[in-house]
């Protein structure tokens, strides 16, 4: 059986690749924690593309302002019909900021209204346990961005699963460091990533 | 030496004679209604109720003929068969046709009532239930199947005027099914396939050493709590002995990839997964289909496996009994592609494909027999065992009945009287 590739979303709008250092540090985590096959390396797909249909979860982030294209929505619908899971994180950590604005819009075009994501939701308790919901990251607790501390996720739910987790958190901010640097850290910031993954795979 | 005219004479007094003796028969036929005798009465299956009722209200029937232009009804066949019992002999006739229904419910959630139909090919049959017509179709050699959400009281199947009718069997709910496999897309959408189909779906999926996501109260593993468990690969190789036991008391196994080859399953699987082969690759279509995917072909098929799907130069699924209960073995192991990347139809396709497999060796100890009230699902069958085979065209000329002896006596009587009256005229007399 294949291993679990992690996948970058790219979009024609915005800088989808602001973030290169986040998919080496989450296969890195799951490596580290979890007995998960993972691919050494991740891989980027577009979303216009059919080739997005072999990677069930996919991660989107950017700080610039996201237009999808046609081709890019026909192949969200779709991928949120047959199961697929999109994790959506601003960069820009602002809920007034361009990404946020206009990727939500795009987004609840796609999916629906977005909704909150309860804190007792098992996206937070599947493989680590986060009482308190999403962890915080170093952007929020500094006062970067909006200056606020988002208390939940958002999402849209098909069939009883997440098919859409939206963060204003800016876990591409928090996780985007050379994988080397991870020993520095007390606790590792990106065990959060695990459960995004378990969850995915599981549910 | 007696003249011509006394022979003449005496030959006229011999057609009185017979003249009153054929009208003392006739007399004593005509005064005599009721008396017994070997009379056969011919009669049509499509107007056969006052033939039964004459025939059990008077003795005088001695044999009652049906020529089978339709199946006599139930209250018919058992009128027929009590007659026959009484003394009368029943015989039938007729070319009718070979027909047999069956109707059982599909092991899974939804329990759709599947059709069975075998006839004689290409005869054409309408499918009805009470609440109306189902489905026409033309029978192939080897019979036809075709599924209705749910049918109406008896499902029929009609060929002219020759029915065949049988009852299916009520819908009963489906125990749990166990999902036992690594963290993978395949154990999550497998699991999702089975949840939208509407099983009950418990799984066990390790993702760390000693860690693992669990449905809570998962064991124990028994028929009472599940219907079948899925092993998707070797993770389930610690519940090995646990999954021997259920399935020998009737539980289902479908076992997946390298769980075929699990030492704890060796005695039960069809089939053990050889070495994978892969799938085409397509990499810039949506349009996979289940003939695309990667297989891992099944090798040393046991003796008593039965096939199910090949693909080119490969054994793709099988299935066999053991104990009590019956594995399937499946040598996709990455179907979750087929979902992801099957086009609009591919998610419903993997869902009925999963679910019509773990209804496969689900269990059928609710599934009732389907001829059980009905006596009607294979009509010739039943009606050679009430009535005894076919028997032979008959030459209506052989038949004595009650019409054709009085005529006969007639016909005698009037030769007679004119024979004796010419004779007399021819000769003079008065």
């Amino acid at each position: 059986m294949t291993d679990f590739v992690f996948a970058t979303a790219q979009y024609e709008s915005g800088d989808w690749d602001s973030a290169p250092m986040v998919p080496a540090n989450i296969i890195d985590t799951i490596a580290r924690y979890t007995s998960i096959d993972v691919a050494p390396t991740g891989v980027i797909v577009g979303l216009s593309s059919p080739a997005m249909f072999r990677y069930p979860l996919l991660y989107l982030t950017g700080h610039l302002p996201v237009r999808f294209t046609e081709a890019e929505r026909t192949n969200l619908r779709a991928f949120a019909e047959r199961g697929g899971l999109l994790f959506v994180d601003d960069h820009n950590h602002d809920i007034d900021g361009t990404f946020h604005k206009t990727a939500t819009e795009e987004l609840a075009r796609v999916y629906g209204p977005l909704r909150p994501i309860p804190n007792t939701h098992p996206l937070y308790r599947t493989f680590f346990t986060f009482e308190d919901g999403p962890p915080t990251t170093s952007h929020e607790l500094n006062g970067w961005g909006d200056n606020l501390v988002h208390k939940t996720l958002s999402g849209v739910e098909r069939s009883g699963r997440l098919a859409l987790v939206y963060s204003s958190k800016d876990y591409s901010s928090e996780w985007n460091y050379h994988p080397d640097n991870k020993r520095f850290l007390s606790v590792d910031n990106t065990k959060f990533a695990v459960n995004l993954v378990v969850y995915a795979l599981t549910r | 030496m007696p003249s011509r005219a006394d022979i003449r004479r005496g030959a006229e007094w011999a057609l009185r004679l017979a003249l009153v003796a054929m009208l003392a028969l006739s007399l004593w036929r005509a005064t005599h209604e009721g008396a017994p005798g070997p009379v056969t009465r011919t009669t049509r299956a499509s107007d056969l109720t006052p033939a039964l009722a004459a025939a059990t209200r008077t003795d005088r029937i001695g044999a009652l003929e049906v020529e089978m232009d339709a199946f006599p009804a139930p209250a018919q066949r058992a009128w027929l068969v009590a007659l026959r019992r009484a003394g009368v002999e029943v015989r039938w006739r007729g070319a009718v046709p070979v027909m047999a229904v069956a109707a059982e419910r599909v092991r899974e959630p939804r329990a759709a009532v599947r059709m069975l139909l075998t006839s004689g090919a290409g005869a054409a049959y309408v499918l009805s239930d009470s609440a109306g017509a189902l489905d026409s179709l033309m029978v192939p050699a080897a019979g036809a199947t075709l599924e209705a959400a749910d049918v109406v009281g008896p499902v029929r199947a009609r060929q002219g005027a020759y029915l065949s009718s049988v009852v299916a069997p009520e819908a009963t709910p489906r125990r749990e099914v166990l999902v036992l496999g690594r963290a993978s897309w395949e154990s999550r959408f497998v699991s999702s396939a089975l949840s939208e189909a509407g099983w009950r779906v418990r799984a066990r999926i390790p993702t760390a050493p000693g860690v693992a996501v669990t449905d809570p109260a998962m064991l124990p593993l028994d028929t009472a709590r599940y219907d079948v468990v899925v092993a998707l690969d070797s993770t389930a190789a610690d519940l090995g002995s646990a999954i021997v036991r259920f399935i020998a008391t009737g539980g289902g196994l479908v076992a997946v990839g390298s769980a075929t080859t699990m030492g704890a399953l060796r005695s039960l699987v069809p089939a053990r997964a050889g070495t994978r082969r892969p799938g085409r690759i397509l990499l810039d279509t949506d349009s996979m289909s289940r003939s695309d995917l990667p297989l891992r072909p099944l090798e040393g098929l046991s003796l008593d496996a039965l096939v199910l799907e090949r693909r080119p130069g490969a054994v793709a699924v099988a299935v066999r009994r053991a104990g009590l209960g019956r594995v399937l073995a499946v040598g996709y192991d990455e179907s979750w592609r087929w979902r992801m990347l099957g086009g609009v139809g591919g998610p419903a396709d993997h869902r009925r494909w999963w679910s019509h497999a773990v209804g496969l060796v689900a269990p059928e100890r609710d599934v009732q027999p389907s001829m059980v009230g009905s006596g009607d699902a294979a009509p010739v069958a039943v009606l050679v065992g009430a009535l005894g085979p076919a028997s032979l065209a008959r030459s209506p000329a052989l038949e004595v009945g009650q019409r054709t002896l009085p005529l006969a006596l007639l016909i005698l009587i009037v030769a007679a009287l004119l024979a004796e009256t010419a004779s007399r005229r021819f000769r003079g007399a008065r």
